[in-house]
Formats: C-alpha cells, structure tokens, sequence
C-alpha cells in the first residue's frame, strides 16, 4: 500500500472549498474515492481532479439555498446574483476607462491640471466604485438571505429596492448632463434586475418556503 | 412548463445504482464500464450530484461501511428514483427509434 499522507492532506486542503456542512457530510467518503482512484505512489492531485473539485467545491458555495423546486426563490437568488456581477462589471468598466475619460476632459477643457483630475476622481469616481461595492456585497449577502429563506431577508430586499428606485429617479431628474448615458444604462438594468427579483420573492410560491423557519432545512 | 431532460451523468449515476447498491468509486467504476470508457465522472462532480439527488430524494443511503480505515457510503435508488430513471429511459429509447428509423438502414448498420 502506497503512503498516502502527503497526497490525502493535499486533498484535504482542496476540499476546503466545499462548504462546511457539506465536507461534514461527504469529505471522508470523498476522500476514499479520491484516494483510491490514485496511482501508484502518485504525491500529488492531478490537474484535472484539482480543477475539479475547486470548480465543484466554489459552484456549491453559491448554488442558491433554496431548492431547485421551489423555482420562484431559486430564479431570484440567481437575479440576484447577476446583480452582483453588473454591479462588479461596473467598478470594472470605471477602472478600465479612467484614462480615456482624462484624456476626454483634458480634450474638452483647455489647460485642465492634475489637481483637477484627482478633484474628480475623489468626488465623481471613488463614490461611484464604493457605492458599486456596497450594492455588490448587498446582492450577494440577499442572495444567501433569500436562498435560505430568511424573512428579513426579502423585507431588506424590498427596501433595497425602495432605494434603488430613488437612486435611479434622482439621477434622472438631475438631467441626463450628470447621467452620463452609460450610467443610465447600467442603472436601469440593476433596477429591473431589483424588480425581477422582488416579484419572484413576494410571488405566491414563494411564500411557503419563507414560512418554514430556515433551521428545519 | 416542460421537465428539463437529465442530465447525462445524472443519468449514468441513477443507472448503475439501478442494479443495486453500490459506494462512491463503484458509481465511477460501473459508469466508466456503462459508456464504453467515455464518462469518467471525477469526485467532485460525483459528490455534488449524489447530494443533488439525495436532496430530491431519488437516492438514499443504504448503509456505511469501513474498510482500511476508509467510509465507504452505499448509495440505492428511492423508489422515486425508480420511477423517474424508467420515464427518463422510456423517453431517450422513444428519441432514438425515431432518430434510427429516419436516418433510414443505412445508417443503422454502422452504428
């Protein structure tokens, strides 16, 4: 019999990408498949097995709480989740186009300084990306919410809603010269994203799901 | 709105327990045999979809047993497990008679 020690800790290590719940469940046996499946004094995974389990280990962390048969929750923690992915492509898209949108201001305003490029960075840019990032991290902390069935979690999903609806009038009655049409797009698509989700949520079906307390799962 | 169709590893799996119980790497085993050496489903995509099916309650535990010091979990069909593999397998037989018969004799005698 081969010395599996190094190679079952590197399995080990590998498993930790799965959820805890689930490695309590299934890690051992994992492990014995794993390990048996291996060649002769084989040290480490191979890559495929690695990518594997990283790929299945990270899929099941985000896999939706709910069941997939209770579609009308399962279909808003996936919305929620391509909330939080718009919000990322926008922080994304504002880093990437930082240079061309200087280069666009200097083009426009003759004589323009870096002092007043960095003025607008602090007061237009670092706002926009930290307000992105909040919204990201509150897409995806709904989406687990939700997914588990907390109550409190779609009431704070409806006042999330609440507020990217003024969010989203405020900016259009300051007139399309500060929304800059890129912007309102993105800020358009986040808000129906919002009300998808808030329709699946206070759907009809979902309600059974919501009134089972989420430590019976 | 219409069931969406197995997937094929799910398929494979709930077919080689169709027979019995079996452990983890006998489902890895039995599926590699079952498609000719085509499907090699790897650990993590075997574990996800036994607690995917667990879930749903197709599957179940059967019984644990130790050897070498290893868990080895046995793993059967519900009898809704059963029920939706046979519909499942009814549905891809109906799909391939009329996808032989079309393609006409030619056909059939390469395959």
């Amino acid at each position: 019999m081969t010395d599996c020690t190094g190679l079952e800790r590197r399995y080990r290590r590998l498993l930790a990408s799965y959820p805890r719940a689930f490695r309590r469940e299934h890690q051992d046996e994992m492990l014995a498949v794993l390990l048996t499946g291996a060649r002769d004094g084989q040290r480490r995974p191979g890559v495929a097995d690695v990518a594997n389990l990283v790929r299945s280990g990270l899929g099941m962390r985000l896999r939706p709480g709910a069941p997939r048969s209770v579609v009308t929750v399962f279909a808003a923690v996936r919305v929620m989740y391509l909330g939080a992915a718009v919000e990322l492509g926008t922080i994304i898209t504002v880093f990437a186009s930082l240079d061309s949108l200087r280069a666009a201001i200097a083009e426009r305003t003759p004589g323009y300084t870096s002092a007043q490029w960095h003025a607008e960075l602090l007061n237009r840019m670092v706002p926009l990306v930290i307000a992105a990032a909040i919204a990201c991290g509150v897409w995806l902390w709904m989406a687990w919410a939700n997914g588990r069935g907390h109550r409190w979690g779609r009431v704070t999903f409806a006042a999330f809603f609440g507020l990217t609806t003024i969010s989203l009038l405020s900016g259009l009655a300051e007139g399309a010269a500060t929304y800059a049409p890129a912007d309102l797009i993105a800020g358009v698509v986040l808000w129906v994203l919002a009300l998808a989700a808030v329709v699946l949520i206070f759907n009809r079906r979902s309600g059974g799901y919501y009134r089972q307390a989420p430590t019976e799962r | 709105m219409a069931k969406r169709s197995m997937q094929e590893a799910t398929f494979l799996i709930l077919t080689a327990l169709a027979s019995g119980s079996q452990h983890g790497y006998g489902i890895i085993s039995d599926v590699s045999e079952i498609s000719a050496g085509r499907v090699r489903l790897r650990a993590g995509t075997l574990y996800t979809a036994l607690d995917r099916l667990r879930a749903e309650a197709l599957i179940q535990v059967d019984r644990e047993e130790v050897v070498d010091n290893r868990l080895r979990r046995y793993y059967r069909l519900t009898a809704a497990g059963e029920d939706l593999l046979a519909t499942e397998a009814e549905r891809l037989r109906t799909h391939a008679q009329v996808a032989l018969m079309r393609l006409g004799p030619a056909q059939r005698v390469m395959t």
